[in-house]
């Protein structure tokens, strides 16, 4: 299994070590991943204010992709629902879609849409399934409880991300259990992380980041995980701020779904990055069997 | 005689040249916490920071980016191959003719009897090495044409001064024994043109000759612990370090935008162009200042300018700084209202607290300033006038016409996040996403643009997700946020 690696702006200088460990745990599971330099913004910021430019963005990488003769695998969420809805947008509009190769022709590309995306969690769950996984998960956590954020732009809109039930998902608890950790239920689980405000309006996004802390924890959860750039930063450093400027108590911590699995499977902690969290989370490997 | 004229006003102009654009790093600022630093308290502390690093162990640092990305040129080998053989080849020959010939008599003759004899092959061996390197940039520049790398006049200026220089320097030497009043004339222009070239120095980008190395060796021993007063200076002296190579604008996350909006300061190389006029008088206009606000804000903040630019400008400082000190001039930039801000959020604790509100607070005015129902609560609206024209277009794809479907569940906004998270919403988000549909309905665009709501939407899609109607409402949000910027556009004069 072969995939051109969509990265995106955020996870190569402020969320390493979800590439990281993304990287580790794709290897062991022998699926191979491409870089490709070129690949740039995949539209998202942009849509809110120009969404013919957002397409034309994300257009761009996906055509690059296909050159590649690749599907693509998006390790941020924001990213895969971006190009997702560029893929969408262009399916239904061929004009939109002529227009936007026009403009590509100029550097020689050209989106066809023969060739899909993938969110990482969905390779993880479809391409390489539950039970290959818990066998590889040799180092199993015990007695761990997982408040499992699923993330908005992967889940929904459904029609278009084709990601899982938007009301009543299985995939990411389903592969959070799969480590032998305990996925819990608990309200706010598909609720936003305030990712999307930070910077827009502080005060609503920290309240909406707070809500969901709070609920978590009330529900018994030990840690967050997370498989988005924005939510674990969101989880992070914003709650590092956030414990200062609001005066509440940390916690719970949040990790990255591949850092989980990779600890599962027996990676040392170092090689998944688990030294660059701003927030340490390294005592979740005494959870370890 | 006049040979010795033209080179003293030549040798002075170069000298002042240089000194006026010394100065300039001193008495100039850019970018925020530009505030208390006086000349005379930068230039101590440049001296200052310049014998700690020479007495320390970066001293070592500054030996070995010497050696590697100053004389080697390594950051531009791992980066394009083609561009630094066009490099070196200008850069070495250029060197070489400018000891061996140019200076021959102040060195080379004061080491080698009869050396003219020797090193003639030599000379035109540096000549062509130049000649090559030109003809590589002419090259990239109008026939590989590589993407989005503009072309300005200064770019030009300075090939066809160094083209002429080789050229004439060719002539001359071909003309040495055959025509004795040919060799005068070339001999003018080839002497000429390389005074012209001395003088011109410091005010071209040939300036990156002293500047690019400097900037290289400062970001190589500087951090964020760094005395302010030398990062001022620094980011000033960079601007002179660019050489508009448009190395960051092919890195660039966000360059392709460029193609469909058309604003050039969305390329990073472009605003430095802007920046080096800028910096001495801080003027322009209202479109002006709008254009570099939208090119600036257009950022992802992913770092790929900084970690490619061959003279190791530190791009990410000076956008961070350059980009509050043009917010904060007052022009609402819409873009402040998407994602782009998250970098700023994040990051707000380096900014002054006091400035951090107000260019939000201008942008949400801006955008939902000029619908003026919105204002008027109390005041009755008739159906009636409706702009029906609206409800059959305005701009809105298939998908937002579902709106019409909205039979007022009300189920959008229980869903909400963003409605739930408020005791009263309303005061808070002019209206909820029902009513913005509804408004819709009833053809009231200006109502259904002018609500804070839409961009406050976190676009997490629950409301899609859960209309019962199939409205798409945070898809509708999205093509009125897009109206919105639009009509905010045109209202600037």
């Amino acid at each position: 299994m072969k995939f051109a690696l969509f990265l995106g702006c955020n996870i190569p200088v402020r969320v390493q070590h979800y590439e990281l460990s993304a990287r580790a745990v794709l290897d062991k599971l022998s699926i191979e991943v491409v870089d490709n330099s070129e690949f740039k913004c995949c539209g998202y910021p942009i849509r809110n204010t120009d969404q013919k430019t957002s397409v034309l963005m994300a257009a761009r990488n996906l055509a690059l992709s296909e050159k590649q003769g690749l599907d693509m695998m998006a390790l941020c969420m924001c990213c895969f629902g971006s190009l997702k809805k560029a893929a969408h947008l262009m399916k239904h509009n061929p004009s939109m879609q002529e227009e936007v190769n026009a403009q590509l022709s100029k550097e020689g590309l050209r989106y066809t849409g023969n060739f899909g995306v993938k969110h990482f969690l969905s390779v993880l769950y479809h391409d390489i399934g539950i039970n290959v996984l818990k066998e590889k998960a040799t180092k199993a956590f015990k007695g761990i409880k997982i408040a499992t954020h699923y993330g908005c732009h992967a889940l929904r809109p459904s029609d278009v991300t084709e990601f899982d039930d938007p009301v009543a998902p299985v995939l990411f608890d389903e592969l959070v259990s799969a480590t032998g950790a305990h996925s819990i239920d608990w309200p706010l689980k598909l609720e936003c992380c305030g990712a999307p405000l930070l910077g827009v309006n502080d005060s609503l996004s920290m309240d909406l980041t707070e809500k969901k802390l709070v609920d978590a924890k009330r529900f018994g959860a030990d840690y967050l995980c997370v498989a988005c750039p924005y939510c674990q930063m969101q989880f992070g450093r914003v709650q590092q701020m956030m414990a200062f400027q609001r005066n509440i108590d940390i916690g719970p911590l949040s990790i990255l779904f591949p850092q989980l699995l990779g600890l599962a499977m027996g990676i040392r902690g170092n090689a998944l990055g688990m030294d660059r969290h701003v927030l340490d989370v390294s005592r979740i490997e005494s959870f370890l069997e | 005689m006049v040979y010795n004229v033209v080179l003293y006003v030549a040798l002075a102009v170069f000298g002042v040249g240089l000194m006026y654009k010394i100065s300039g790093w001193f008495r100039f600022s850019i970018g925020i916490a530009a505030q208390n630093m006086t000349i005379s308290a930068r230039i101590p502390a440049v001296l200052k920071g310049l014998l700690v690093v020479i007495f320390s162990q970066k001293l070592l640092t500054l030996i070995r980016v010497f050696v590697m990305d100053v004389l080697f040129q390594i950051r531009i080998l791992e980066k394009d191959k083609l561009r630094w053989v066009m490099h070196m080849l200008i850069f070495a020959g250029f060197i070489f003719l400018l000891f061996t010939h140019a200076l021959d008599k102040i060195i080379i003759t004061s080491l080698f009897d009869k050396y003219y004899l020797k090193l003639n092959p030599y000379l035109f061996f540096a000549g062509f090495m130049v000649l090559s390197g030109l003809a590589i940039a002419v090259y990239r520049r109008f026939i590989l044409k590589v993407p989005r790398l503009k072309t300005k006049a200064m770019d030009l200026y300075v090939i066809i001064l160094l083209a002429v220089i080789i050229l004439s320097g060719f002539a001359l030497e071909f003309t040495k024994l055959a025509s004795f009043n040919h060799y005068q004339k070339i001999w003018y222009v080839h002497i000429l043109t390389c005074l012209t070239g001395l003088a011109y120095l410091p005010f071209s980008k040939m300036f990156h000759m002293f500047t690019t190395p400097a900037s290289l060796l400062a970001n190589a021993v500087m951090n964020q612990n760094s005395n302010p007063a030398n990062v001022m200076t620094r980011r000033v002296m960079e601007l002179d370090a660019c050489t508009h190579c448009g190395t960051c604008s092919r890195h660039c996350s966000v360059a392709i935008a460029y193609d469909s909006i058309g604003n050039k300061h969305i390329l990073p190389s472009e605003r430095m162009v802007f920046l080096k006029d800028y910096i001495a008088h801080k003027r322009m206009t209202a479109r002006g200042l709008a254009a570099i606000c939208q090119g600036i804000y257009l950022c992802t903040n992913c770092d790929r300018c900084t970690v490619n630019c061959p003279a190791g400008i530190n791009l990410r400082d000076l956008w961070f700084n350059v980009r509050e000190e043009m917010i904060g001039r007052g022009h609402a930039v819409p873009l402040m209202l998407t994602p782009f801000s998250f970098y700023r959020g994040l990051h707000q604790q380096e900014l002054d607290p006091d400035q951090y509100d107000n260019p939000l607070n201008k942008a949400q005015k801006a955008l939902a300033g000029h619908f003026e129902r919105l204002n008027k609560i109390e005041e009755v609206i008739p159906l009636t006038s409706a702009n029906r024209e609206f409800k059959k277009s305005a701009g809105l794809s298939l998908r937002a016409g579902t709106y019409a479907y909205c039979f007022t569940c009300e189920n959008c906004s229980t869903v909400c996040p963003v409605v739930g998270n408020y005791e009263n919403p309303q005061q808070h988000l002019d209206l909820l996403p029902h009513q913005i549909i509804r408004s819709l309905g009833f053809g009231l665009l200006d109502l259904a643009m002018g609500s804070r709501m839409l961009w406050y939407c976190l676009t997490c899609y629950q409301c899609q997700e859960h209309c019962p109607q199939g409205v798409k409402v945070t898809d509708i949000f999205y093509e009125l946020k897009n109206l919105a910027v639009k009509e905010a556009d045109r209202s600037i004069k």
